[in-house]
């Protein structure tokens, strides 16, 4: 009677203890199911990060190698003789080459003769004013005044990116400019400066260009970086190595 | 079926898990496309036009910096933040947090509405990495919507304290 009594209050003990002991269990699978749960969203999150930045950041930079020299049909700024020359295929109506005018053009102003600047026309076909601006600062250039139209095209671009009227706004800068009118409007109508254009462009392409700006250091692609400071140690490097 | 008192007071349906799990999927998304334009804005090749894609006249513009951070990277936090609160969820169960992740992603709709007003009227150029952005934001706000009214919630709150229960 007693042995059994024992029994049962120990089956009794061992079941509440099994059931406790299964709580416990259940408690610590749960806890661990929410580490696991919480390791692997902050495992992947970081992982995923990681592969787009990796991915963001490595683009895949081609290569391109200055096929035509700089010539005399080229506009240049500087010694042409320079060691360091640079050579921008660039487009008047892309933002980017509005961006980095003012720094080339303070790049010329500060190392004088020491560079040459060259400037070849890249009109991209997505920008419908491109081409008339190019021809634009060519007419302009038969009256010696290529870069004052450059710069004046560029600093505003926002004026005439997506005008109808465009011609006449350039036309307003060569006024500006003191241009003599009907010569300028002769020269944006002429065949010559648009197959001038046009070589600049096809050169472009057998150098490999894809964007503007490119530029071109001494024959090879550089990347051109957005700060003016970059840019001159860039040039700074380029004229220790050629000296 | 006569004690049934539930459906006298406001029936709380659980959400089903596609939901939940949508929620996930387009914030990770949003993030991974978000971490690909900050890495573009710190590290990437300088900007460009190209022949191929247009120009990057939307990342490159006065407006893709806002308060000193690109807005990529407010978009990496936004995304971050939001698929913290549904894993939070998924760990908690808790119904206030998933109101609040639902009412949440008014911010990235209101934020996608006004970059895209910028890219279309004001940079007059469209970025594709910003249209997934925006997609991404847009669904999660539909997603935010399903949820509330799947609880039979409304978006409004009475009280402001309200808006940001989490627990």
């Amino acid at each position: 009677m007693e042995e059994r009594q024992i029994t049962k209050r120990e089956r009794r003990e061992l079941k509440r203890q099994e059931k406790l002991e299964q709580q416990e269990n259940g408690a610590k699978s749960r806890l661990i199911k929410r580490f696991l749960l919480w390791a692997l969203v902050l495992a992947g999150t970081a992982g995923l990060i990681f592969g787009m930045v990796k991915l963001g950041g490595s683009e895949p930079e081609q290569s391109a190698i200055l096929i035509n020299a700089v010539s005399p049909s080229d506009w240049t700024k500087g010694n042409k003789e320079a060691k360091v020359v640079l050579v921008e295929y660039s487009d008047f109506q892309c933002p980017a080459c509005a961006y980095y005018q003012p720094l080339f053009k303070k790049l010329s102003e500060e190392f004088g003769d020491k560079i040459t600047f060259a400037y070849r026309h890249f009109p991209l076909r997505q920008h419908q004013n491109a081409r008339l601006a190019a021809y634009a600062a060519e007419a302009a250039g038969r009256q010696n005044k290529f870069w004052e139209m450059h710069d004046l095209i560029f600093e505003n671009q926002n004026r005439w990116e997506n005008r109808g009227d465009a011609e006449n706004i350039f036309t307003g800068y060569a006024r500006t400019l003191g241009l003599d009118i009907d010569e300028f409007k002769n020269g944006l109508s002429s065949k010559e400066i648009k197959d001038k254009v046009e070589n600049d462009y096809q050169s472009g392409i057998r150098s490999n260009v894809n964007a503007t700006p490119t530029v071109f250091l001494n024959g090879e692609k550089i990347k051109v970086p957005p700060n003016y400071d970059e840019l001159q140690n860039i040039i700074n490097e380029a004229l220790k190595n050629n000296s | 079926m006569t004690s049934s008192k539930t459906s006298s007071t406001r029936p709380s349906k659980t959400i089903p898990n596609w939901i939940i799990f949508a929620l996930i999927a387009v914030s990770v998304v949003g993030l991974a496309d978000s971490s690909y334009l900050t890495a573009k804005h710190y590290l990437g090749s300088p900007i460009n036009c190209s022949i191929f894609n247009g120009c990057e006249a939307v990342t490159a513009s006065p407006y893709s910096v806002v308060l000193g951070v690109p807005v990529a990277l407010w978009g990496v936090s936004y995304y971050f933040f939001f698929l913290l609160l549904a894993i939070l969820y998924v760990d908690s169960k808790n119904e206030k947090t998933l109101e609040f992740t639902a009412r949440f992603s008014i911010v990235g709709i209101v934020a996608s509405a006004w970059f895209l007003f910028l890219q279309i009227f004001i940079i007059k150029a469209l970025c594709l990495y910003c249209l997934i952005s925006a997609v991404s934001s847009t669904t999660l706000f539909i997603l935010g919507l399903t949820v509330l009214k799947r609880k039979n919630v409304s978006f409004l709150q009475n009280n402001l304290r309200d808006y940001f229960r989490i627990f």
